[in-house]
């Protein structure tokens, strides 16, 4: 009688506990599935061929976005010789793009990067994010929504270009600030983003993301011997909507080139794959373990009641 | 609407060339007939118009090298020539006739998507100002910096923030550096 | 605490009852039976308590200070290190240390292993408080503390492994609360509530197993996604949550073992015969079971690298540092567990699980820390972290030894039960 309360009541307390997650694993495991981004999304090619590092699109960024002036205006060349930590200008909570000057010794001109979000079409910072705070829209922008950000920085974490920053100096109104793709104020218009606008060189071209490799692979075949045989951004971490063209190879002029060429979420999928398991098959095997670790001890019991049940006979 | 320009265009250009040119160039402009000066305002908001010396330009280089095969004379640009070796003088030769000066409109990007073959990537008129202008004097020594060219409107010097006097002093120990 | 002595055999509290029969009250229970100027005088009779004074007199307001002026005020956190040393420390070290509870809890419950018994809420104890402190710490850290039931029931993001690490320690929290509890219904003397949480044991432990099994793997997931920027020899994308969660399983038996040597040897008055008669046998039987967690996790470590092809790395200073602290945190240990259980040294034993209590932290510091960005440059913690890291652990500290002054956790209430 005694074992059956006992295994009655491991029901129910195995399954309270258990339930509520087993029905949030389901939900998981869908998400995670492949998704191969908006075929309508827009884009950005960046030739870095063009670039002459005139600083328009940070200054045209900066009004755009409403962002803090600058310590130096935007005319001063001398930020590319800033170092910190050893590393050259990055994206702060100031500033959503940053223009990056490379000197390579087979050049005789230095080359200019802009950095900014990149928009990828299977974002990290959007898959590692637990309130679900990002979202990648149909125009291909990837926004933040700061107003359920718990401010983990998880996204900074899982972010393999190292874009989304934090309002560090904040105590009462933190939050995530980085590149939208001036999803707000222009491109949920159709309008290009203030730094493509502003950019004299057409170094950024805006269009269907589509189009943009079409626009890049023709460039490449076009102009033999001026750019590297590939569209960074097309393959990396499962594809972005900005893209670069170059002239030496990419590592060269500071992108990271061993980044996955699948979506960051790939090379967390063998965890999350495991999650079904271990809550379906778990509990059986533990009350398998109990009941056969406490098998001696219930025929004990078992035999003493009955001892005692023929005494009292 | 941009047809019917280009009709009147083309029956201009025919009745000035059938005067000024002799038949067997009947096709080909004259590097005189060119203007001597150019004001390049189309985008002037946070920059002065330039005034482009197109006279001097002339002198130092040729048509094509600027106008691609549109001026009819032997068309230098491999890309052109895929197509364009027999097609003679344009129309019309100014750069903003063909290079959208809105190059990201949407209205333009749909266009785009025709299967036209050569020309989905043909610069706005401000990137083929530009590119064309900057890509010569970096390699002729010609000025480059921004204000060579063209000087800063208010509304520029706004957004450029030159207000800002930054001194690496500031905020440094007497010393400096 | 030469306060309890012959002259006092009331105490310390194990009854409800005195020596008189009149029933002890809730308050002169939590002054352990002790006037207040006798408490206050053994309060500051004890040396630990003014370390622990000076270590508030500075951290207090260096935490103010983070409250007022923002993480950027007492942090080197940056957008290249997003976490510093509350989570690298606070979240990914206290959890696997306090692996303990469902360690034992599996042990006792699930496997009827009753010689494990004595030490069974001390797990359980040290489990829940170091989950609820490792909220503490991401209480802390978190840019906006105030929206931390956000995940949970207003903006889910259910694809994301924080997401389980949330759910599952929040729920884990609950049942190691309910574990615990019935030390404390004995304490105040609700028996009807033990009783419930009696007939719920088993559901709990198997909750316990399999929530633990998760989020400690998920911590260890966590870092999959930065597979550019955490160091391969600290990261493999397939066995990485494995790492994790096995490696906990050995840090969790340590930290028990530390902290029961702890209880011992300075909290011996509180200690029944039950435990500490039975603390040697059972520490053997801790350390053995470490032992065999080590070499299976060696394996797997090993295992890792041969997957990823990574033996060149090896060969660089970042190779020499990874077996470095393999062989110091988890070979050296590995070997003393198993000389020392052979030989019956616990001296070795109990030294043995504390290295590895440190080297479970130097661990995750160094897959948080160290090699995370290990191309670009190394984060040096501001001394204001440090401290306040350090401030929030004597907090976890005085909790903890708050509780096993009072609830019957190394001892057994005499009263019903």
């Amino acid at each position: 009688m005694k074992k059956t309360v006992s295994r009655r009541n491991f029901l129910k307390g195995g399954l309270a506990g258990t339930a509520a997650v087993a029905v949030l694993k389901n939900k998981e495991s869908q998400a995670a599935h492949d998704f191969e981004g908006y075929p309508e999304g827009m884009g950005v090619l960046v030739d870095l061929t063009r670039c002459v590092g005139c600083r328009s699109c940070e200054a045209a960024c900066n009004k755009e976005q409403g962002l803090p002036e600058p310590a130096k205006p935007f005319t001063d060349y001398s930020v590319f010789d800033e170092i910190h930590h050893g590393q050259k200008r990055r994206t702060d909570e100031t500033a959503y793009t940053v223009v990056n000057q490379y000197d390579v010794p087979e050049l005789d001109h230095p080359l200019f990067r802009k950095i900014q979000c990149n928009h990828c079409q299977e974002p990290a910072c959007l898959t590692s994010c637990f309130v679900n705070a990002y979202t990648k829209t149909p125009e291909g922008a990837v926004i933040y929504n700061s107003k359920v950000c718990v401010g983990c920085r998880t996204c900074m974490i899982a972010c393999p270009f190292y874009i989304p920053t934090f309002k560090y100096s904040s105590a009462f109104n933190p939050r995530i600030m980085k590149c939208i793709f001036c999803y707000d104020t222009r491109l949920k218009d159709g309008k290009p983003p203030a730094c493509v606008e502003a950019c004299p060189q057409e170094a950024l071209t805006f269009g269907k993301r589509t189009d943009l490799i079409d626009m890049g692979r023709q460039r490449i075949r076009n102009t033999p011997g001026k750019y590297v045989d590939h569209i960074y951004g097309e393959k990396e971490v499962g594809g972005t909507a900005w893209m670069y063209l170059s002239s030496v190879s990419f590592d060269k002029v500071g992108f990271d080139t061993h980044v996955p060429k699948e979506p960051i979420l790939n090379s967390v999928k063998d965890f999350l794959a495991m999650v079904p398991m271990v809550l379906t098959i778990w509990p059986g095997l533990f009350v398998g373990f109990h009941l056969l670790a406490t098998r001696k001890e219930n025929i004990k019991k078992q035999e003493q009641e009955n001892d005692e049940k023929e005494e009292q006979a | 609407m941009q047809t019917r320009k280009k009709i009147l265009r083309t029956a201009l250009a025919l009745a000035i060339g059938g005067v000024l040119t002799t038949p067997a160039q009947v096709w080909t402009m004259d590097a005189d007939d060119a203007p001597e000066s150019v004001t390049i305002d189309s985008l002037a908001t946070l920059y002065v118009p330039v005034e482009f010396d197109h006279a001097l330009h002339v002198e130092i280089t040729s048509c094509e090298q600027c106008h691609h095969h549109t001026t009819g004379g032997e068309v230098t640009d491999k890309n052109c020539a895929r197509c364009h070796t027999t097609s003679g003088e344009a129309d019309v030769v100014s750069c903003g006739e063909c290079h959208e000066s809105d190059r990201f409109h949407e209205k333009y990007l749909k266009t785009l998507e025709a299967p036209e073959l050569y020309h989905i990537d043909k610069p706005g008129l401000k990137g083929a100002y530009h590119l064309n202008c900057v890509g010569c004097h970096q390699e002729t020594g010609g000025p480059t910096g921004c204000q060579d060219c063209h000087t800063m409107t208010e509304a520029g010097e706004k957004l450029f923030d030159t207000h800002i006097k930054h001194s690496p002093a500031k905020g440094h120990s007497a010393t400096g550096h | 605490m030469r306060i309890f002595s012959k002259e006092r055999p009331e105490i310390p509290i194990v009854n409800h009852l005195k020596e008189d029969g009149t029933e002890w009250t809730i308050k002169e229970k939590l002054w352990l039976g002790l006037s207040l100027p006798e408490y206050k005088k053994q309060f500051f009779r004890n040396p630990v308590n003014w370390l622990m004074i000076g270590i508030f007199a500075i951290g207090v307001p260096l935490i103010m200070q983070r409250y007022l002026f923002g993480l950027g005020a007492v942090t080197h956190a940056s957008n290249d290190y997003p976490w510093g040393l509350f989570l690298g420390f606070g979240l990914f070290a206290m959890v696997p240390l306090s692996a303990s509870g469902f360690m034992l809890g599996t042990t006792v419950e699930l496997f009827g292993r009753k010689d494990f018994h004595p030490i069974e809420r001390l797990a359980l104890l040290n489990g829940l408080l170091g989950y609820f402190f490792a909220v503490l710490f991401l209480e802390v850290d978190l840019g906006m503390p105030w929206r931390l039931p956000y995940p949970m029931f207003v903006s889910l993001g259910p694809a994301a492994v924080l997401f389980l690490v949330a759910w599952h320690v929040a729920t884990y929290l609950t049942v190691q609360i309910a574990e615990v509890l019935p030390a404390f219904f004995e304490w105040i003397g609700w028996l009807k509530g033990k009783r419930i949480i009696r007939k719920m044991v088993l559901g709990l432990t198997i909750a316990g197993i399999i929530l633990s099994t998760l989020h400690q793997g998920a911590l260890g997931a966590l870092f999959t996604y930065a597979p550019s920027k955490v160091h391969p020899l600290w990261l493999s994308v397939n066995f990485q949550w494995i790492h994790f969660f096995c490696s906990s399983i050995f840090a969790g038996l340590s930290m028990v073992i530390v902290s029961s040597t702890l209880i011992r040897n300075f909290m011996a008055w509180r200690c029944d015969d039950e435990f500490k008669d039975n603390l040697d046998k059972i520490t053997m039987g801790l350390a053995t079971g470490a032992s065999y967690a080590m070499i299976t996790y060696l394996i797997i470590k090993i295992v890792a690298v041969a997957h990823d092809q990574e033996w060149s790395y090896l060969l660089t200073g970042w190779g020499s540092y990874y077996m470095l602290e393999l062989g110091v945190a988890v070979v050296l240990p590995m070997l003393m567990f198993a000389f020392g259980v052979r030989n019956q040294r616990l001296g070795l034993i109990r030294f043995a699980a504390f290295i590895t209590v440190v080297g479970i932290v130097w661990n995750r510091l160094n897959t948080a820390l160290v090699c995370y960005n290990w191309q670009l440059y190394q984060e040096i913690p501001h001394w204001k972290e440090v401290w306040i890291t350090v401030t929030l652990y004597s907090l976890y500290f005085l909790t903890y030894r708050f509780i096993v002054y009072r609830l019957p956790i190394v001892y057994e209430w005499k009263g019903e039960k």
